[in-house]
């Protein structure tokens, strides 16, 4: 690949980005970058910074300095609708706690990324029983959250990440809160999505779901990228 | 206990938007109640002790002298049930003519119109005692007490020492000032005194052992005149139309006020309950942290009243300090006017100690209920609860809303108050309290307002009116110009559109003591001109013809068609009461200019007159006509027209000081309920914020989910402040002797009606608005990881 052909496919680019939460530093001076297709793995010990990495990604926080590109947007250029908009476009987010509204069934909580890009209500439910099926929960669509496993409302959480077609996946502890079956189903799911093209992004504790899923890791220390290894996946 | 008072403390602090919503709703309500509970104490407490105090006359009857003997009226008095008698005391009426004279010194001018003198040696005996309140009692003829309230002097000149001089009778000093709450004379002198001043009546006071109501003294009286020769009684008063009198004002302002204390009241409740349940539920893991720690369930009650007791006593003492305070004029202002004086009203004690006992007490029960559930969660459940509601609830609602055409933020927000039943009734109710509030107010503002009068709708208003120069009063002059002249002056005047005369004159009532206000109108208009509005009837056009206000019938137990004489100056006109209005008081008449002319000589009858109404033609500048006017008379007093008079200040002042109180007090309602909502969704309102709803979507959400409550609110409210509007004007109008005709209820238009439904809605925006800016700018990374 050409240093031109590399610069076009940077899905995610970080340049010096630091972070300060009074006078404690999160992130400090880290530079990354993932191509599209890529499956990164970011591990490090608590409090390392793994998160605000992901948070700043995301758009869910702005960094103290530095940069943060995503898909060819300077984040720091955007406001906070801006910011809003451009995670309905291009990211999609997995919680370690699945972060569904519990109010809904789980049909209509994957509709609602759908919903708020201004998609029918009609077509988005159609859409989300699609990304259902394909992650073999349709015949959940209509258990509430509560009634739901641990396995299975990480998948609606997956289903409702993947809605809106996102440039990027984003995974905080995707298997934090599952036991270790459900895991091995999520890491499965996360697997077949990035060899579908689906770039993406984990945030772990868990070696074995970075060996299995990820193509490089990403090890941090005190707010640092202090080792870059590429992968060979696991079986 | 100490731990209790720690973990309340602590509770208090971390909520103190909540302790503040509350602690304002109980102070606003408060203030309110003590109001209110005080003018209804001062309207009756004060007048009963001081007329037991005074054993005032409960039945005054007039005889006339020349149909019976004094013999003969104290055989009739020795009736079963009659306690005691005063009198018969000989009494005359003499008139005070107008004065323009500039006032001589040690010469006494008393309002003009009729004085009933009566002769009595001793100001005391078994009824009416006189209060002498300054001076002392006459003790020889040439010498005279006046009659005036407690303190009070009418004149500069008025005092002791002074000379009283009045056609009809020789020159008499003044030796005193005393009141007599029985209202039985304007003056008083030595029997030998009035011999000589031609006494043609005799005054019997009496009272009862049976006089408690209206039928029971006029039982009494038909009693003590059943065995007289017919004719002899020319009139009576009962005691319970002078306390009428003196407290009918204070009476009127008592249902409204007591509306919007209870309104207040219910308010405080609604946000009381609703935010303690609301710290109960998102305090479930607080309470479960607390058993855990070994607080007992009693104690844990004990935390959440103790929370509650903060505001409720903070509110409820300030309330009650602040509600001294605005008590004051507002019973100065009801107790003021023509009967001024004879009542000092105070607030009295039990009114502030209740409201300080009784509204925290009352903040603390509505915290108990939902405090006892916190009582009977296990720790383990307390716990382990999420903040978010369990699922079941409003499910289906949501269901739907997400499957409708609504954008996606705003369906969300429609079904959010289906999440919580209990919180969504409570806050719903505090709207409805509001948008009621607000309706009454518009309800009482548009009646008050067609009672005294639209000038855009009446055809000849006034624009400005001129005051003749009264020399008693300091930097006011004689007027050089004769009546006449002054009113030819204003007439040619450019700009003028016509003029009125106005003569105000106490005239005497045949059979009564006490004087009537008559206003005398002179030019062509005066009707279609008049600032208040016809009831009943019409407007008097003839020399014997009348209009009275719903006061003065009931007052006296009239009606239309009724007749009635006026005295002036020795003479008796009769007069045919055809019109009824809207705002003339208990001893108030408006007659046209012939009625006066009949009376008294038209040069006597332009000496009352005291003030021109001018209304002018289109475009008229009032000001260069006030100065022109004033350059032409320098003694004219020019006043433009415009100021709401008392009432209308007072009721719509007061309405609408409370209404933007309550409205405000409802909106904090709702502030609270979108701030436990966003307190209790934070992981979800993240959620959504991750998933690229924008803060624009998250505002709208929420404040949809109040907007709805607010429209609902909204259409509740409506009938139900209506329905309140028709009770308690009528309610303030009865207690003023007022009947009102169906138009001053039917103050509804399409265009009031709408205002007040979109004010829920209002109350609902606005409530929600910042706390949902607030969880729209929500700090979302944090929240996403906390479980």
């Amino acid at each position: 690949m050409t240093s031109a052909e590399s610069t076009e496919n940077v899905v995610v680019r970080l340049d010096g980005v630091r972070k300060e939460y009074g006078e404690s530093v999160a992130l400090d001076g880290v530079s990354l970058e993932i191509q599209a297709g890529e499956a990164v793995a970011v591990m490090g010990p608590s409090g390392c910074g793994k998160s605000t990495l992901l948070n700043m990604i995301a758009g869910l926080d702005r960094p103290t300095a530095g940069s943060v590109t995503v898909h060819g947007e300077d984040l720091g250029t955007l406001n906070e609708t801006g910011l809003a908009l451009f995670r309905r476009r291009r990211i999609g987010m997995i919680f370690q706690f699945f972060n569904l509204i519990d109010d809904l069934p789980a049909l209509d909580n994957v509709a609602l990324a759908g919903q708020l890009t201004g998609t029918p209500a009609g077509q988005a439910r159609r859409r989300a029983l699609e990304l259902l099926d394909e992650l073999g929960i349709a015949q959940r669509r209509n258990a509430y959250p509560a009634v739901l496993s641990g396995g299975e409302r990480q998948r609606v959480a997956v289903a409702r990440a993947l809605m809106n077609r996102p440039a990027l996946l984003l995974a905080d502890e995707p298997t934090g809160a599952l036991d270790s079956h459900s895991g091995e189903q999520v890491m499965d799911l996360l697997i077949d999505l990035n060899q579908m093209g689906q770039t993406l992004l984990m945030v772990t504790h868990d070696k074995r779901l970075a060996t299995r899923c990820a193509s490089r890791l990403v090890e941090f220390t005190d707010g640092r990228v202090a080792r870059e290894t590429a992968l060979e996946r696991s079986a | 206990m100490s731990a209790v008072w720690r973990a309340s403390r602590a509770a208090v602090r971390r909520r103190r938007l909540q302790t503040f919503v509350i602690g304002l709703v109980v102070l606003t309500s408060t203030v309110t109640l003590v109001v209110a509970l005080g003018l209804m104490a001062a309207a009756s407490a004060p007048f009963d002790d001081a007329f037991a105090q005074q054993r005032g006359s409960q039945l005054t009857v007039t005889y006339d002298a020349s149909k019976v003997t004094d013999a003969q009226l104290t055989q009739a008095a020795h009736q079963p049930g009659v306690t005691d008698v005063a009198g018969p005391f000989a009494e005359t009426v003499l008139t005070a003519p107008p004065n323009n004279m500039a006032p001589v010194p040690g010469v006494d001018n008393p309002p003009l119109g009729p004085i009933a003198f009566v002769g009595r040696a001793d100001p005391g005996g078994p009824v009416d005692r006189v209060d002498v309140w300054s001076g002392r009692w006459v003790q020889r003829p040439g010498e005279v007490v006046v009659m005036r309230p407690p303190g009070e002097t009418f004149a500069r000149y008025e005092e002791v020492g002074s000379r009283l001089v009045l056609p009809g009778a020789p020159p008499l000093v003044i030796v005193g000032f005393a009141s007599s709450l029985s209202q039985t004379a304007g003056a008083w002198v030595t029997p030998d005194q009035l011999a000589a001043m031609h006494p043609t009546t005799s005054q019997v006071l009496y009272r009862f052992a049976h006089a408690g109501s209206d039928t029971q003294v006029k039982a009494d009286l038909a009693a003590v005149t059943a065995g007289l020769p017919q004719g002899s009684v020319l009139g009576s008063l009962e005691y319970l139309t002078v306390k009428w009198d003196l407290t009918n004002t204070a009476n009127a302002y008592v249902p409204f006020l007591m509306a919007f204390g209870i309104l207040g009241l219910l308010v405080a409740v609604l946000i009381t309950a609703n935010v303690v349940s609301g710290a109960v539920v998102s305090g479930y893991r607080h309470i479960g942290v607390l058993k855990a720690l070994g607080f007992t369930p009693n104690q844990v009650v004990a935390v959440y009243l103790l929370m509650m007791l903060v505001p409720g006593v903070v509110g409820g003492t300030l309330g009650t300090l602040l509600g001294g305070v605005a008590a004051k004029p507002l019973l100065q202002m009801s107790f003021s006017g023509f009967n001024s004086g004879y009542i000092r009203p105070t607030l009295s004690p039990w009114v502030q100690l209740a409201t300080l006992v009784g509204m925290p007490a009352l903040v603390l029960l509505a915290a108990l209920l939902p405090a006892l559930r916190a009582h009977g969660l296990s720790a383990a459940r307390a716990i382990s609860a999420g903040s978010a509601p369990t699922a079941g609830r409003g499910l289906r609602v949501q269901r739907r809303l997400s499957g409708s055409r609504l954008p996606r933020s705003v369906s969300l927000g429609l079904g959010l108050p289906f999440a919580r039943p209990w919180r969504t009734g409570l806050t719903m109710m505090s709207i409805v309290m509001g948008v009621l509030t607000v309706t009454l107010t518009t309800g009482l503002t548009n009646s008050v307002n067609v009672m005294m009068g639209s000038r855009d709708s009446s055809n000849w208003r006034v624009d400005s009116t001129f005051y003749v120069g009264d020399p008693s009063v300091p930097g006011q002059v004689s007027p050089e110009l004769t009546d006449p002249q002054i009113e030819g002056m204003l007439r040619s005047l450019p700009g003028n559109g016509s003029v009125i005369a106005a003569a105000p004159v106490l005239v005497g009532l045949s059979g009564e003591n006490q004087n009537v206000h008559a206003w005398f109108f002179r030019g062509s208009g005066w009707t279609a001109g008049s600032p208040v509005q016809l009831f009943k009837g019409r407007w008097a056009h003839g020399p014997d013809e009348a209009v009275v206000g719903s006061a003065f019938l009931h007052k006296r137990g009239l009606k239309l068609g009724s007749r009635v004489t006026v005295g002036l100056d020795g003479h008796q006109q009769a007069v045919t009461l055809v019109g009824e209005d809207g705002s003339g008081g208990p001893d108030e008449l408006e007659a046209p200019w012939s009625t006066l002319t009949a009376l008294v000589p038209e040069a006597t009858a332009a000496g009352y007159v005291n003030q021109y109404w001018v209304h002018l033609a289109h475009g008229t500048d009032v000001n260069t006509y006030d100065a022109a006017a004033k350059a032409a008379e320098p003694s004219l007093q020019p006043s433009p027209a415009g100021g709401p008079n008392n009432i209308q200040v007072t009721v719509i002042g007061t309405a609408t000081l409370l209404s933007i109180l309550l409205g405000t007090v409802a909106a904090l309602g709702v502030f609270n309920t979108v701030v436990l909502n966003a307190r209790e969704r934070r992981r979800d309102l993240g959620m959504l914020k991750s998933i690229g709803m924008t803060p624009r979507q998250v505002t709208a959400m929420m404040v949809t989910s109040m907007a709805a409550l607010g429209a609902v609110g909204g259409l509740i409210g409506v009938p139900l402040g209506i329905a309140a509007h028709r009770v308690i004007l009528p309610a303030m109008t009865n207690a003023v002797g007022l009947e009102l005709p169906p138009s001053m209820l039917d103050v509804w238009h399409p265009g009031a009606l709408t205002v007040v439904v979109l004010s829920g809605l209002a109350i609902a925006v606005l409530g929600a608005l910042l706390p949902a800016r607030s969880a729209a700018r929500m700090t979302i990374a944090q929240v996403l990881r906390s479980e």
